[in-house]
């Protein structure tokens, strides 16, 4: 995975002035982007920070809203803020960052998760980032 | 309701219409923000801080904004500037969720709404005056609850289908008819001695700070809301585990089913206060509050919580009328309502801050039922202490 982790953290407004940056400076330097800046499409890379889940199913269940990561950089698992109605009875859970699937070209559902809340629903909630997470792991039937 | 001609006939039908409409905004506000937040890739740690903020400026802002209220003389240009002042923050939420518009949106919001409760409350007592004030406190707290209900309603299907941005442009434009009826009130023909400060009063303040009533009033609101405030996030957490897919209607349905409750029960909790008086009512809204937190540590199925839950409509409705009838009470013959309304929101805002604290704490360490069962035992004390130390409010005369 690319690493973006300052970019989702910016507000639209400020991204979009970012890229007219960006742009006005590729213009004066005569459309030659530099050597050492690389374009991700967002069909490539995905935003990921807040954004919706689904699940297999496209039901929408929740949001991806913080992710943890391991020494060799690669992510653990990711925390979802799951269900509720009216900020009642929403829960943060931490699942096993192999139970999500990202599409970034796939507008409609880029992040698939293969639980369902039948499985999530007893997990304990996920509350602070200093004590040991519960994470919730894929079932054990062999995936495809 | 006094009907000698006085009074023009839309005066009353408005009021119901503002406190629909108010309880329509304040619906938009609550729950959509850390939702929105959330989707504009606010870190977990940035939205708490925002929140807390609101919630803080909400705790210290009461008695300023009850007596900022009291020192005007004109109550609705006070709740009309209010009013202003959620439509920008709506706006700035809703057009630059960033650091510091957010923050800024919190604190506005937080402080109006500090001042429309008590202004509210104020317009009544000129509208309808003193003898018909719990009647009228009955319809508010009717029409506020269907506000509410429907608002949750509406907005959840806002936030759900076209996006939680929407939600605040909605909510900025239902300040537009809560400004309107807000006109269409009128003066009121009554007194406005009990709600108006002319100049610095403190001799006024020292009495009422060390009125006796006033000290066990609050101590009785702060722990309702200790008991209560806790019991429906932790209902909710527990339908979330146990109920899996069909977890968001059973919660929908423990917010919308008292709603519907407190509609129905407030007019008579009204009538009958003026009546048999206040303390039979407070032991009746106080003492459902003991019985909901058993129910909900051994009701097993979780949509018999929603009939727990639904007891909380009997709490709110007494809640709701008496918090402003009994400030009328105890500040009757002084000019100090709003700043009682103020002290009073301040008591309910400190036990609610400290109730999901302590019920989330118990939660954790013991377990749901047991931090059912704490809450359950902090409503036994707060019905004692209205049972047993609570005088009658009620001026013997009315």
């Amino acid at each position: 995975m690319p690493r973006r982790s300052e970019l989702p953290r910016m507000g639209a407004a400020r991204r979009g002035t970012v890229t007219a940056i960006v742009a006005l400076l590729l213009i004066a330097a005569g459309d030659e982007p530099p050597s050492n800046v690389q374009r991700v499409p967002p069909e490539q890379a995905l935003a990921i920070l807040g954004h919706t889940v689904t699940d297999q199913e496209g039901k929408d269940i929740g949001r991806l809203v913080d992710v943890l990561v391991g020494d060799d950089g690669e992510p653990q698992a990711a925390v979802i803020d799951f269900g509720g109605f009216m900020g009642v009875g929403s829960r943060k859970i931490a699942v096993q960052w192999s139970t999500l699937h990202f599409a970034p070209a796939n507008a409609k559902q880029p992040i698939t998760l293969d639980l369902t809340q039948d499985q999530i629903k007893a997990a304990p909630e996920y509350k602070d980032p200093a004590k040991p997470a519960s994470v919730v792991v894929a079932p054990t039937t062999p995936k495809q | 309701m006094p009907r000698d001609g006085t009074i023009p006939a839309r005066g009353p039908r408005a009021l119901d219409l503002l406190n629909f409409f108010v309880a329509d905004v304040q619906t938009g506000f609550g729950p959509f923000v850390a939702v929105y937040l959330t989707a504009h890739k606010w870190t977990q740690v940035e939205i708490g801080f925002a929140l807390t903020t609101g919630t803080i400026v909400a705790l210290i802002a009461q008695i300023p904004a009850g007596a900022l209220v009291d020192a005007t003389t004109n109550k609705r240009a006070a709740a009309s500037g209010a009013l202003i002042g959620v439509i920008i923050a709506a706006l700035l939420l809703a057009l630059q969720p960033t650091q510091l518009p957010v923050i800024v949106a919190q604190i506005l919001h937080a402080f109006a709404s500090c001042v429309l409760t008590p202004a509210i409350a104020a317009i009544s007592l000129h509208l309808v005056g003193y003898a018909a004030l719990g009647e009228r406190l009955g319809r508010n707290a009717r029409f506020a609850s269907i506000g509410n209900g429907l608002a949750a309603a509406v907005m959840g299907a806002t936030g759900a289908w076209l996006s939680s941005r929407a939600v605040f442009f909605l909510t900025a434009a239902l300040c537009v008819p809560a400004l309107m009826t807000l006109g269409r009130i009128g003066r009121g023909p009554h007194s406005r001695r009990q709600t108006t400060t002319r100049s610095l009063d403190w001799p006024g303040i020292r009495t009422l700070l060390a009125d006796r009533r006033l000290l066990i009033f609050g101590l009785c609101v702060a722990l309702y809301h200790l008991s209560n405030a806790a019991m429906l996030p932790l209902a909710g957490a527990e339908v979330t585990m146990r109920a899996g897919s069909y977890a968001n209607m059973i919660i929908a349905a423990c917010i919308l089913v008292p709603q519907g409750v407190v509609a129905l029960l407030s007019p008579w909790v009204g009538r009958a206060a003026t009546q048999i008086g206040r303390r039979p009512l407070m032991l009746l809204g106080w003492a459902a509050l003991p019985l909901r937190g058993v129910l909900l540590a051994v009701l097993p199925d979780p949509w018999l919580l929603v009939a727990g839950q639904s007891i909380s409509g009997i709490s709110a409705a007494v809640f709701g009328v008496m918090l402003p009838l009994l400030a009328a009470d105890i500040t009757r013959g002084s000019s100090h309502f709003n700043l009682c309304m103020g002290l009073l929101g301040l008591a309910l805002y400190a036990g609610a801050a400290l109730s999901t604290t302590l019920g989330g704490w118990i939660a954790d360490d013991a377990g749901l039922p047991w931090a059912f069962c704490a809450l359950a035992a902090i409503g036994m004390v707060a019905t004692a202490t209205v049972w047993l130390i609570m005088p009658e409010t009620r001026p013997t005369s009315a």
